[in-house]
């Protein structure tokens, strides 16, 4: 077999060779032999590559020249495998271009006869060729994937939750199309086929023309580190109407339970997540939002009155909490498990809580859950311990974007509980306001770890403590504007999670915003509350 | 204190009142694009009229020069282009028009001090946060409209991702013009008629846009003055392994104003002359002395305090500065240029590069060789073990610490100071 990840590596020439072409789809946790050969910040598709390589042993490999990590990839291997071939690549397609792409295929060919110590014969090329020949569907409708490379049980998973067809613009999803006209001369019809392939961004080809209107959404990957892809999707950002989802990824963990979450949300959305449609029933109904921090549940009657509720830390076990938050707010309501008509399930927990008849994405809950307790609502900023979101609303209260935080914890509850700490406070002595501030400091960093350093010096500095809270508390609030900011701003606003109880944050917000922010009675139960009116509604 | 360094310690104060009234202003465009103009104006003025004795004559022009070409490009969009590090210059200069290239302009306003403002809105409008800085701290200016947009741009493919597409993007934005000039990753006959046909477009293109016409004879004359520069150039390696010379990194960085974007004009030439004869007259070589790879970190204070007029430790050189050596063809300028732009040391197989940083390496016999890796930098960084292999053939020290030649949030000072000293005690 010889490994390849790029699409315009010549697959055919190989299979003509009568050898196995193997795409390199890599998923590793950890890339600790690569990250003894090449540096660390650069792509992890490439160091999964690597990784990949040197743990199978693999011996042949094919690179196209086509981006600066790929490059130094193909540097760093080519002592350590026993055939290589970096094939350059044109960004352009002119004449020119074609036969510096031609020239470059037989040169593999040569470089490869060699090796293999076989003859290439075109005609075996030719049959395969023909053999791919490919009828273009029409979609009727459909959602694009676009952006960096997403990995292929990704796409399968969006495949399977969705009604529509998805067209798989990235580099894992290119079919093979060859319109061999000039049979005279095969390889060079043949180079030139490739070139012709669905543009990567690398090319100098403008490719706004795969943007169609009749899409029901766009997905855009984005890869850490990888330069290409940020650029299109600011660009759609501003100018396209489709509904727009943007996952960011370090390609191995794309098929994590986080991204997942933001896909479900977003197909949920746009109306094309498969799911069985429930009748409306009487009885009392429950939302559990099992979150990372805190396990909330609430009841509802069938007239959507908030019947009790419960919050509890969430702790190791995630399950036992939900039994736990289920049970208390059964006691107060005065209920038993037979009373409920049916339960649906929120939060990162949600798919490991076997009480629940249906999951939704925490992302619709709250929305659901903001829209009901005040219909004015546009914009809920939910900040909770681990993560943060900014979901926006339409008039009718349904879920039209969001932003997520990246994977860290900048800016969430546990930054400003890991701070809390450092000061050796109690995170209530933090929510109090300090409306005057001696000195206005500022804290670079965002990352928990930096940031607490950063603490760390102030307090050396002997720096007042409320200073140094205020600096804090206009941390996270510049994190959540800059998460509303990339959905742009839309009053009213509504604060939810753990941290709108913290009275700082809110203010640090608020005069960011301009804007007053409303806060619901008990913003840790929105979710939850959410959750229980899809229960009730059945949708 | 120190004196000199316009950006040193001593002005700190004042750039920082100046930092604080452009953050103040920024919605309003007009305002920032006089105050920016003023800090460059009073950089010029300063250097012009404050000129530090420390600082050879020859890099005291090209201080003034680098800082007047931003400027004139800045108040002149309508006869400038925004180019690459890279681009092509000799054809700007056979038409006279001004560059603007995005990697010096983003280290001015890491100068000023904005370039985290600039950079928060280049990913609140959807940029990466990994993306490199130069590129992010320009796009931000641009999102901002501080930048009045050129009436041109060129780029060439070489050597990072990141060109490509921060053109393309800027490009539409502006409706302005641009030309892409990809360069292949091998040299062969092919590629240079590839490269050659495309420098005959860029030439009908300026043509087409700025409504004169390509003079051959220019370009040549151009070419000419290139090879007289880099006859100089060599000829200052010669020295520079014998002589410390070089009084701060931003000159080790003010000289790609030289070595790059404006190689071809007079005043170019005129700056190695002088710096040949400078460095004739500068005193032995004493202390130990780094040559870098890559890029200097001038806004990294721990590098600013070791090396900055420093007696013990002295800049050596930077493999960018020299990333071509040879004499392009005079006869023919386009196939010329074509086969300069493939043939650069940082494109290609990363042994071309291997050979050229060995070439230098032992001509100026450095003590230490250091690699600045700056974040999302891939083409350099994916190759550091690869130069540290080379270094310890070689047997020479050798250090790489992460960090951000533009954005100062992303160098961790205190991490990078232990590593840094330990590395200079080491030699």
């Amino acid at each position: 077999m010889i490994g390849y990840i790029c699409k315009y590596t010549p697959v055919e020439i190989i299979e003509a060779f009568g050898e196995e072409p193997v795409r390199l789809d890599p998923g590793y946790k950890s890339h600790e032999r690569a990250e003894a050969l090449i540096h660390s910040n650069i792509c992890s598709f490439a160091k999964g590559v690597l990784e990949n390589i040197i743990e199978n042993n693999i011996e042949e490999v094919i690179l196209t020249a086509c981006c600066d990590s790929i490059r130094r990839l193909y540097d760093v291997l080519i002592d350590k495998v026993k055939f290589i071939y970096l094939l350059d690549l044109p960004r352009k397609k002119d004449p020119l271009a074609i036969n510096l792409f031609y020239n470059e295929i037989i040169e593999f060919i040569e470089a490869y006869q060699a090796f293999k110590n076989k003859n290439f014969a075109e005609e075996n090329l030719l049959k395969i060729v023909e053999s791919k020949f490919f009828n273009k569907e029409k979609y009727t409708e459909s959602i694009a994937i676009l952006g960096a490379r997403l990995k292929d049980d990704v796409i399968e998973k969006i495949i399977n939750s969705c009604t529509a067809s998805v067209i798989n613009f990235t580099c894992t999803g290119e079919e093979r199309v060859f319109n061999i006209e000039a049979r005279d001369n095969l390889l060079k019809s043949y180079a030139e086929s490739l070139l012709n392939l669905t543009p990567c961004m690398r090319m100098a080809e403008d490719r706004s023309k795969l943007i169609n209107k009749e899409f029901k959404g766009i997905i855009y990957n984005t890869i850490k580190f990888c330069d290409f892809y940020s650029y299109e999707y600011a660009e759609l950002k501003s100018k396209t109407d489709l509904p727009l989802l943007k996952i960011e990824t370090d390609y191995n963990d794309s098929n994590s339970g986080q991204i997942l979450t933001r896909i479900d949300a977003f197909l949920e959305s746009t109306g094309i997540k498969k799911m069985e449609k429930q009748k409306a029933k009487k009885g009392y109904f429950v939302g559990v939002d099992s979150g990372s921090t805190s396990t909330n549940v609430v009841i509802i009657d069938e007239n959507k009155n908030i019947i009790s509720y419960s919050i509890i830390p969430t702790g190791p076990k995630a399950l036992e909490s939900a039994y736990k938050a289920f049970e208390i707010a059964l006691n107060s309501a005065g209920l038993q498990e037979k009373d409920i008509t049916s339960v649906v399930a929120t939060g990162y927990g949600r798919i490991s809580i076997p009480f629940a008849d249906r999951i939704v994405t925490e992302l619709t809950c709250h929305g659901k859950g903001a829209f009901f307790i005040d219909n004015t609502v546009r914009t809920v900023i939910d900040i909770g311990g681990q993560d943060s979101k900014v979901i926006r609303l339409d008039d009718s209260g349904n879920v039209i974007d969001f932003v997520m935080n990246d994977k860290c914890s900048a800016g969430t509850g546990r930054f400003l509980e890991v701070m809390a700490r450092t000061l050796g406070i109690s995170i209530e002595e933090m929510a109090k306001v300090h409306k005057e501030v001696k000195e206005n400091i500022t804290i670079t960093s965002m990352c928990t770890v930096f940031a607490e350093s950063e603490v760390i010096s102030l307090i050396a500095q002997n720096k007042d403590q409320r200073d140094i809270i205020h600096a804090l508390n206009k941390a996270v609030a510049s994190k959540a504007v800059s998460l509303v900011d990339r959905i742009g701003r839309k009053g009213k606003y509504m604060m939810t999670g753990g941290v709108a109880k913290n009275q700082g944050v809110v203010y640090a917000i608020e005069s960011r915003l301009g804007e007053k922010l409303i806060i619901p009675f008990e913003p840790q139960i929105i979710g939850a509350l959410g959750a229980a009116l899809i229960s009730l509604e059945g949708k | 204190m120190r004196k000199g360094s316009l950006w040193g310690s001593d002005k700190m104060d004042t750039v920082k009142i100046y930092t604080n009234i452009i953050k103040d202003n920024m919605d309003r465009l007009e305002k920032v694009n006089k105050l920016i103009n003023l800090g460059l104006t009073t950089a010029y003025y300063y250097v012009s009229f404050f000129k530090d004795r420390r600082i050879p004559k020859s890099l005291h022009y090209l201080n003034k020069y680098s800082i007047k070409s931003i400027k004139d490009s800045l108040a002149n969009p309508q006869n400038s282009a925004w180019v690459n590090l890279f681009a092509p210059s000799e054809f700007l200069i056979a038409v006279d028009i001004k560059p603007l290239f995005i990697e010096a302009y983003s280290s001015f306003m890491s100068g000023f001090f904005i370039e985290d403002y600039l950079i928060d809105t280049a990913e609140s409008r959807g940029m990466s946060n990994t993306l490199c800085s130069y590129h992010k701290t320009f796009i931000g200016a641009s999102e901002l409209n501080i930048l009045k947009k050129p009436k041109f741009m060129m780029t060439t493919s070489t050597i990072c991702d990141a060109n490509i597409p921060t053109f393309k993007y800027l490009s539409k934005k502006h409706g302005v013009p641009l030309y892409i000039i990809d360069i292949p990753y091998k040299y062969s006959k092919d590629a240079v008629v590839y490269v050659k046909k495309q420098l005959l477009e860029v030439a009908e293109k300026l043509g087409e846009v700025f409504n004169r016409k390509l003079d051959t004879d220019k370009l040549r004359e151009a070419v000419k003055t290139e090879n007289k520069t880099r006859a100089l150039m060599r000829e200052y390696l010669n020295y520079a392994g014998e002589k410390r010379f070089i009084p701060t990194m931003t000159f080790e960085m003010y000289m790609l104003f030289a070595s790059h974007v404006f190689i071809g004009s007079k005043e170019v030439l005129h700056f190695y002359d002088m710096l040949v004869e400078d460095i004739k007259r500068a005193p032995e070589r004493s202390g130990k002395s780094i040559f870098f790879i890559h890029l200097l970190p001038i806004f990294e204070k721990n590098f600013k305090d070791y090396f900055n007029f420093s007696d013990k430790f002295h800049i050596a050189g930077s493999d960018l500065n020299y990333d071509f050596l040879d004499e392009i063809d005079e006869n023919d300028p386009f196939k010329g240029i074509a086969e300069k732009l493939i043939l650069n040391s940082f494109n290609g197989e990363i042994n071309r590069k291997v050979a050229r940083i060995k070439e230098l390496i032992e001509k100026i016999k450095p003590d230490g060789i250091i690699q600045f890796c700056h974040l999302g930098c891939k083409q350099s960084m994916g190759g550091t073990f690869i130069i540290k292999n080379l270094a310890s053939e070689l047997g020479i020290p050798f250090l790489y610490l992460d960090g951000d030649c533009v954005d100062k949030r992303n160098n961790q000072e205190g991490q990078n100071r232990t590593r840094l000293e330990a590395f200079l005690e080491m030699l």
